[in-house]
């Protein structure tokens, strides 16, 4: 009786009662689009940090991170070639990529610049597709001593594709080598301060300019992120001398956004609930003072108080749960809707292009919604349930 | 005895003034009676009314309803006693507007966890009694004023209270609803043996009541009791 007093009672003052709802689907659409967008920044930016750079896992001769190197590769994996082997033997491994990062000067013969290079196996590199080329063509596959150079430096060497430059370095023994390149290309990474600086190299080109036959790490990449863990476990276990770093924690640009981002959207989510809260306390405030009297009969008729908070409890919860179905379906309806106008955002800071809005739809984000909405509306009740219980029933009973 | 009401006094404030309602009233109300609280406006008849249906609580005296001294109890305490030994008739009806008649009818039996089959059974009979078996269905704002207090007294009497309250029970009916109300009551107080007690200035209520008591003042008039049938 108590839930179907309360339900019929939302329909009671059926203005007040859109107005309300109208609110709390309000706040429910916000949510999901605001949390829609979040996951999908944060899935868009963990994925394309993970399958342009820094891959799910990166292997490493064990004392690499603790040691400090004295000559570039000290601590560079030697025996790479069986150390792949027994690492692409897990089926939820796709590739594994070696790489070696190193830096020095760059000059076009009348104006140098520091860069920093990372040494990669171009065939595997076109895989990870963490860059756009603006001109010429990609490394090529056979020719050691092509690179392509960020937009950046580019502009700054007034190099283009075709022209040559130097390289010079510190070699794995300590001493200095220099070698000439041609540009094949140019690219950007969308980040201005890594392409003012980059250059993509082959990676047997920086093992003959380092004088080594070493490689700093192994890029893991897998076929599905969620494995990262197990796979990580699993190689540590069976293969002795390595260490490894997990995408999260290279990842610290995406952990810079997460944090930026879980703090804006929670600002925001606090605003909509207090909006929430407050509108659904003036309805269940405005409902108990038109029906003071009313109050007064059920408890002479022998109503406890508990009884008659709880059949306002129950109120706030109706109009809790109305709102959030009709949150929930406005809010995926406009999600859709959004994910199907492509709709293209500026370039957030720090980056050159920008991208399209998109909202991701998990279940756990309409979840999240819909029991937001409801323990929003149904707290927002208790203090006015409270104040109807705790009424003088003589009080009540002659209210006009 | 069913009440038993010693020196019962009552005041409260209005703005800066102590009023008092009642003062110095004793009352003895037996099983079965038909009895009229009477008196003019301001005189405490529904504030007596109020004391004895445990909504209210005296500043002074004592009221011992069926054996319990209700006013060593507080009053949120006395919720249980209120649903099982009273029922109440209000002078505006006082029905829940989103329930029908027959629901109702039925708050008091949920109130009291009666089993669903019993509960239907008695509310259908009461509905029955009070001739409102085809009005079931309809909400208050679907029935005339007669048909709100029928629904109403076939709500106070449908848990088998040992005592129903009313206040000006009459008051907002034309005489011949009035009169038919009346002789509802009446028949109920004769075949169910329950304990009518009445605020009232209908002549037409004093002159069928059993017994009269007019206040004055928030006292019993002397001589405090008449007994009128």
């Amino acid at each position: 009786m108590t839930a179907r007093i309360a339900f019929r009672n939302v329909f009671r003052n059926r203005r007040r009662s859109a107005i309300t709802l109208l609110v709390i689907v309000f706040g429910a659409v916000g949510l999901i689009l605001f949390g829609g967008y979040k996951q999908q920044t944060f899935r868009g930016l963990r994925e394309s940090t993970i399958r342009s750079r820094v891959g799910h896992l990166q292997v490493y001769k064990r004392g690499f991170a603790t040691n400090e190197a004295k000559k570039p590769l000290d601590y560079g994996l030697d025996n790479v070639a069986a150390l792949r082997r027994a690492i692409e033997s897990d089926k939820r491994v796709k590739m594994t990529a070696a790489q070696v990062t190193l830096m020095g000067l760059v000059s076009n013969g009348e104006k140098s610049e520091t860069f920093l290079a990372t040494a990669v196996e171009p065939a595997k590199e076109k895989q990870m597709n963490g860059y756009r080329l603006t001109g010429g063509s990609d490394l090529p596959d056979n020719e050691p001593d092509a690179v392509i150079l960020g937009r950046g430096l580019a502009a700054s060497m007034h190099a283009k594709p075709g022209d040559y430059l130097t390289l010079m370095t510190t070699t794995s023994t300590g001493s200095l080598n220099a070698t000439d390149v041609r540009v094949a290309g140019i690219f950007m990474s969308g980040v201005k301060e890594f392409d003012d600086r980059s250059v993509k190299m082959s990676l047997s080109g920086a093992q003959q300019l380092l004088q080594t036959k070493k490689v700093e790490r192994l890029i893991v990449m897998l076929n599905e992120t969620d494995d990262t863990a197990a796979v990580r476990a699993d190689l540590a276990r069976r293969i002795p001398g390595i260490e490894m770093k997990d995408w999260s924690e290279l990842a610290t640009f995406y952990h810079q956004v997460v944090l930026l981002y879980n703090g804006i959207f929670g600002f925001l989510g606090l605003i909509v609930s207090a909006i929430v809260v407050f509108s659904v306390a003036n309805t269940i405030l405005m409902s108990i003072f038109e029906r003071t009297r009313e109050i007064g009969t059920l408890m002479a008729m022998g109503t406890t108080r508990a009884r008659v908070a709880r059949m306002f409890l129950a109120e706030g919860l109706v109009i809790g749960v109305l709102g959030a179905i009709a949150g929930v379906v406005g809010g995926a309806l406009l999600a859709n809707a959004i994910n199907h106008g492509h709709i293209m955002l500026p370039p957030p800071p720090g980056y050159t292009v920008g991208y399209p809005l998109r909202m991701l739809l998990s279940p756990s984000i309409l979840i999240t919604a819909a029991f937001i909405s409801i323990v929003t509306a149904t707290v927002s009740s208790i203090v006015p349930a409270l104040k109807a219980s705790r009424m003088k029933i003589v009080d009540a009973l002659g209210h006009i | 005895m069913l009440i038993r009401l010693t020196d019962i006094a009552k005041s409260y404030r209005l703005g800066r003034v102590d009023v008092r309602a009642l003062d110095g009233v004793d009352l003895d109300v037996a099983r079965g009676d038909f009895l009229a609280l009477a008196g003019p406006s301001g005189s405490g008849k529904t504030t007596l009314l109020n004391l004895i249906g445990c909504i209210d609580k005296p500043s002074g005296g004592r009221i011992v309803l069926d054996g319990v001294d209700v006013t060593a109890v507080p009053l949120h305490r006395l919720a249980a006693t209120r649903r099982d030994a009273l029922g109440y008739i209000f002078q505006t009806f006082n029905l829940i507007p989103v329930l029908t008649a027959y629901e109702n009818v039925e708050y008091p039996l949920l109130l009291a966890n009666v089993p669903r089959r019993e509960r239907d059974a008695r509310v259908r009979r009461w509905l029955d009694q009070v001739g409102l078996s085809a009005q079931a269905k309809q909400r208050p704002d679907q029935l005339s004023g007669g048909q709100r207090q029928r629904v109403a007294i076939a709500r106070a009497m449908v848990a088998e209270p040992k005592l129903v309250l009313a206040d000006e029970p009459t008051a907002n009916l034309d005489s011949d609803t009035a009169a038919h109300i009346l002789d509802l009551l009446a028949k109920l107080n004769a075949e169910t043996g329950t304990t009518f007690v009445f605020a009232t200035h209908d002549p037409a209520v004093m002159a069928r009541a059993h017994r009269l008591v007019r206040l004055h003042d928030g006292r019993v008039s002397h001589p405090a009791v008449a007994q009128v049938a």
